[in-house]
């Protein structure tokens, strides 16, 4: 009955693009939603990654900042990428302590101060009208990987209406025949949630809801219960899904019923025995998901009775000091027998030692390990940094004989192995920078790379020069293919068109189609990698 | 509770008489650099009385100190790291280099510079296959009495091989150049040798494999999976591909775990009448008993040193974080022999192991995609032997007309040779491609005779019938020493593929 002031506030439409509005719109309204949120010391992280309200909730957040290092919460537009946002403000350092480290992005529409070891802030604002994922994240440098989570905006009653209830009373084990007992008190339920809120009994009772449910077109719908204890979902008389018997409220049951468009008998009935109170229903169907009907919901409701939970790894970012890196694994975009080599300053490669090629290079961070330090190590990890560059196509080797150099090249087939190349090795130098070793046909290639400037720095002009040493014999018509997709050349350097522009400097390149390539030679080739300004 | 007290006070000298495992064989857990998770995938020795270790996250480690009785004198310095998985490592005296076996590559790692950190990675043989599958693993052995190595190579998922030379074992010869040498494998864990070279390894329950088994590699054998037998086309000194198991005796649909009522899929025992170059397990480490994820193979080369098990194996276990003994004897040309549970209790899921020159096994690994009883995310451990001898059973031997037990200890006559102090039970595992399998075609045999070796020290026990293929449970719960004492361990499992003549 307290949620019944909200829905007079869902009415109201509010602009969620600026924090301030949405802050003091909230000001001036009484109830409140309470959420605590802390930050957990010294482990990176905030005390909840998940907070769920409902559409234009009124919501009060009271943040407190429990670790020793400063913290703040903000609050982002769905789908925005929070690690690039916190990151990107490495590029205006100074700009950035000015708003002490607080990105200037127009995705964020809610944030607290960047609060001080043990300070407290409140936050007190309308929740978004529009369903949805909202992350939020500290914004303090190095921390968004792991201090980070979402304000689910989820509808919650959505479809039901003209909810009553009727109390019973009685000792029960099971779901007693309501219809043949005569009820001690009945109601209206004024927010159409189900939702047990009784001042005077606690134990030994039973309460059935009856409302109406707004199925918005026809098909198949599925129904969500759970309770503590027994409970039963029925719509037009006939029972749809059912937990009974005395149990607490953790599993949650499913069953599936198909609805013709318009209204429908809801009857919710439930029963107390002892110990702890609680209901829940939920329902999804054609045209929108998980959408609760109780005021009260189970831990992971929204992924319904039962789906698994999907695995979730904290973050082991592999850290590059004053030496070259290197991480052998499945990185996407490089294949299965990648190396990826993060370089002093922020700047990274992921070699293939199937394609025998640079296959990405990126800036930035260099690579999360949790995904193959967990569990049984599967699956293609991504860069972690960002700009990330792939000159050529997927695992494709540079080396390629055709009569005319705009011909296709060779695609990696993952059950096959390119013909022609042998993998040799690679040889670390007095900096621990690798010169990886191959054979293409009769040549022997050594290639090594330097990187200048710095990739985790605004301005930083982050520069990959890659040195190719071809020794032997070449076969007739070799190319060389330094990338793919369309260049322009500028200034003697290649650009990248209709992508992250980057450009590529190499002696005696030329595009040919969509290949940018050069005529293979015994002797040095040096390519140069450089990111946009 | 005054009661209470007198009772315990009373039973103490009791409780404290009774074996334990600790008290013959210790464990030292060894505390681990703090800026990794030290998840032993592999161990070696190196010439020096160092060890070395690859890790599941691509690290390997030189440990010195870990020989010592102060577990605190160990230290660690990482040799090189970014490697794709290290769950084979080994010295080879001969270039004395460090080879690694990773996800797909053997490579020869060497520390020009000197500076205790490899700085140059040669692709030895990266000959094989790799898909981007989690399963995919490739379990590496040190150098074999002829200077190879040998790699497992686990199959793509449960079932099937996608890319060439999954569910393979290969040798690596010092050239590079890779042998195919024995198809079949499920999923392999461990890769070890006998006191006598020969090549053995750990496969895990799964399709084919109502239990985990320890297995002989015989070059040129069919290990039991199918899976990956497609790649006999690469493999032309492998000769033709072995037929496939028995459809006629599978009845299922072949679908997993979807027998077909009335089906009777097949025996071991029977298709290795049909298919020639099938190989039956050496041991069957009974699923659930022994344990459930068989890992490393460790032979006590220590001449003593380790005990009263001399040139026995030691089969660690990933989930049940245990080592189990084995010992084994060749039979009308075919390995087979017994199981008996040895030591509990190590603190993570066993991966890698290595007995060094002192009797001491080297171990640890992690839990991490399986879970461990031993509870540790990781671990590096010591099993060492206290000096004090169990009371054991040593070895079990097959006879013509039953079996023949041999004592760590003299044996009290009386218990000994009463048959009451055993129990038999037969069984085996339907030969299968579904999942696993329960412990089936169980038979009760009697035990006819028990009689006490002029020594003192051995049994005979005559057994009817006897059963080919089948593992022969022997409990021997009644057998006391001539001080009174019960055995350690009161079960063996004999893996009972040929029956002697003789």
């Amino acid at each position: 009955m307290r949620f019944l002031l909200l829905f007079l506030l869902a009415a109201t439409a509010l602009s969620l693009n600026a924090a301030d509005k949405a802050q003091s719109a909230a000001a001036d309204l009484g109830l409140v939603k309470v959420i605590m949120l802390k930050t957990m010391t010294a482990q990176m992280k905030y005390d909840e990654n998940e907070i769920i309200v409902r559409p234009a909730e009124k919501v009060k957040i009271v943040f407190e900042n429990g670790d020793d290092l400063p913290h703040n919460l903000v609050f982002c537009q769905p789908g925005t990428d929070t690690m690039t946002m916190a990151m990107k403000q490495m590029e205006k350092p100074e700009e950035a302590i000015k708003r002490n480290w607080l990105p200037d992005d127009k995705s964020i529409w809610l944030h607290s101060k960047m609060l001080n070891p043990h300070e407290k802030e409140e936050l007190i604002f309308i929740a978004p009208e529009k369903p949805g994922d909202y992350p939020y994240v500290c914004t303090f440098p190095g921390h968004a990987l792991t201090m980070n989570g979402q304000l689910k905006v989820v509808p919650m009653g959505q479809g039901l209406k003209d909810l009553k209830f009727a109390l019973y009373l009685g000792n029960w084990t099971k779901l007693p025949e309501f219809a043949k007992l005569k009820p001690h008190r009945e109601g209206v339920v004024p927010n159409n949630l189900i939702d047990i809120q009784l001042d005077d009994y606690k134990n030994e009772f039973g309460v059935v809801f009856t409302g109406k449910i707004d199925a918005p077109r026809k098909g198949k719908y599925q129904f969500y219960i759970s309770g503590d204890d027994g409970v039963r979902l029925l719509i037009d008389g006939k029972k749809v899904v059912e937990y009974d018997g005395i149990h607490p409220s953790g599993s949650i049951k499913q069953e599936a019923v198909q609805l013709e468009k318009g209204e429908h008998e809801l009857r919710y009935e439930y029963f107390q025995g002892g110990g702890q109170i609680a209901v829940f229903a939920a329902w999804k169907g054609p045209g929108f998901d998980m959408t609760a009907l109780s005021a009260w919901q189970p831990k992971g409701w929204e992924k319904g009775g039962k789906s698994k939970k999907k695995e979730d790894f904290a973050p082991i970012p592999i850290m590059v000091g004053a030496e070259p890196v290197i991480y052998r694994n499945f990185i996407q975009g490089a294949g299965n027998r990648a190396i990826g080599v993060g370089y002093p300053g922020g700047i990274n490669i992921a070699w293939s030692a199937e394609s025998m090629n640079l296959a990405l290079l990126w800036k930035g961070a260099f690579i999360d390990a949790s995904l193959h330090w967990n569990s049984r190590g599967g699956g293609y990890q991504s860069p972690l940094g960002y700009d990330v560059l792939k000159p050529t196509g997927e695992v494709t080797p540079a080396f390629s004989t055709a009569e005319k150099p705009d011909a296709a090249w060779p695609v990696w087939d993952k059950t096959k192995r390119y013909e022609g190349f042998a993998w040799k090795g690679y040889t670390l130098d007095a900096k621990r920078s690798p010169t990886f070793r191959y054979t293409w046909q009769g040549a022997e290639i050594e290639e090594s790379f330097s990187a200048t400037g710095n990739g985790n720095k605004p301005g930083g002009n982050p520069t990959l020069i890659r040195s190719i040493k071809i020794t032997g014999s070449l076969p007739a018509n070799a190319w060389y293919r330094l990338g793919a997709g369309a260049f322009e050349k500028k200034e003697g350097r290649f650009v990248a068109k209709d992508r992250l522009p980057y450009s590529i400097i190499a002696e005696g390149a030329q595009m040919a189609g969509q290949n940018l390539v050069i005529p293979a030679k015994v002797g040095m080739l040096t390519i140069t990698y450089q990111w946009a300004q | 509770m005054k009661r209470f007290s007198l009772f315990f006070a009373l039973c103490s000298p009791l409780l404290a008489a009774d074996p334990a495992e600790s008290d013959f064989y210790k464990i030292t857990t060894f505390e681990t650099p703090k800026e990794t998770a030290m998840e032993v995938g592999s161990i070696d020795l190196l010439p020096d009385g160092r060890l070395i270790m690859g890790t599941r996250r691509g690290e390997i480690w030189t440990v010195s100190g870990a020989g010592s009785s102060d577990p605190s004198a160990v230290s660690y310095k990482l040799y090189a790291s970014g490697l794709h998985e290290v769950l084979g490592i080994a010295y080879n005296p001969k270039d004395k280099n460090i080879y690694a076996t990773t996800r797909y590559e053997v490579t020869r790692l060497q520390d020009v510079d000197g500076d205790g950190r490899a700085d140059v990675f040669d692709n030895v043989s990266d000959a094989w296959g790799v898909s981007g599958d989690y399963h995919e693993y490739a379990i590496g052995s040190r150098f074999d009495k002829v200077g190879d190595l040998w790699v497992t190579l686990c199959l793509t998922g449960s079932f099937s091989s996608v890319t060439p030379f999954r569910g393979w074992a290969l040798r690596i010869k010092p050239d590079g150049t890779m042998v195919p040498t024995c198809s079949g494998i499920r999923s392999p864990g461990g890769l070890g040798f006998d006191a006598d070279g020969e090549v053995y390894y750990a496969d895990n329950q799964g399709p084919w494999h109502g239990s985990c088994t320890l297995q002989h590699l015989v070059p040129g054998s069919f290990q039991g999976h199918p899976g990956g037998n497609e790649w006999y086309a690469l493999a032309p000194n492998m000769g033709p591909r072995p037929i496939d198991p028995s459809p006629e005796n599978y009845q299922g649909d072949n679908k997993r775990r979807e027998a077909r009522e009335g089906g009777d899929p097949g025996r071991m025992v029977k298709e290795r009448e049909r298919i020639k170059q099938l190989l039956p397990p050496a041991v069957y480490l009974v699923h659930g008993k022994i344990g459930n994820s068989a890992s490393a193979i460790i032979c006590d080369t220590s001449a003593g040193k380790f005990g009263p098990f001399m040139n026995q194996l030691f089969i660690a276990d990933q989930s049940h974080s245990n080592l189990s003994r084995v010992f084994l004897e060749t039979v009308n040309g075919i390995k087979q022999g017994v199981v008996f549970p040895f030591r509990l209790g190590f603190a993570s899921g066993l991966i890698g192991g290595r007995m060094d020159g002192e009797g001491r096994i080297f171990t640890g690994g992690s839990d991490r995609g399986w879970g461990a009883r031993g509870g540790k995310p990781f671990c590096f451990e010591k099993c060492e032997w206290t000096g004090k001898t169990p009371f054991e059973v040593h070895e079990m031997r097959a006879k013509p007309d039953g079996f023949e037990l041999t004592f760590t200890q003299p044996i009290d006559a009386k218990t000994a040779g009463d048959l009451k102090s055993y129990s038999m039970r037969e069984f085996t595992y339907a030969y299968r491609e579904a999942y696993g399998g329960d412990e089936i075609d169980e038979i009760l045999p009697t035990i006819t005779a028990v009689e006490v070796g002029a020594d003192g020290q051995s049994v005979r026990l005559k057994i009817s019938p006897l059963t080919k293929g089948h593992i022969h449970e022997l409990h021997f719960e009644g057998v006391k020493n001539t001080a009174g004492h019960p055995l350690l361990h009161t079960v063996g499992y004999y893996t009972l593929n040929e029956i002697p003549a003789k």
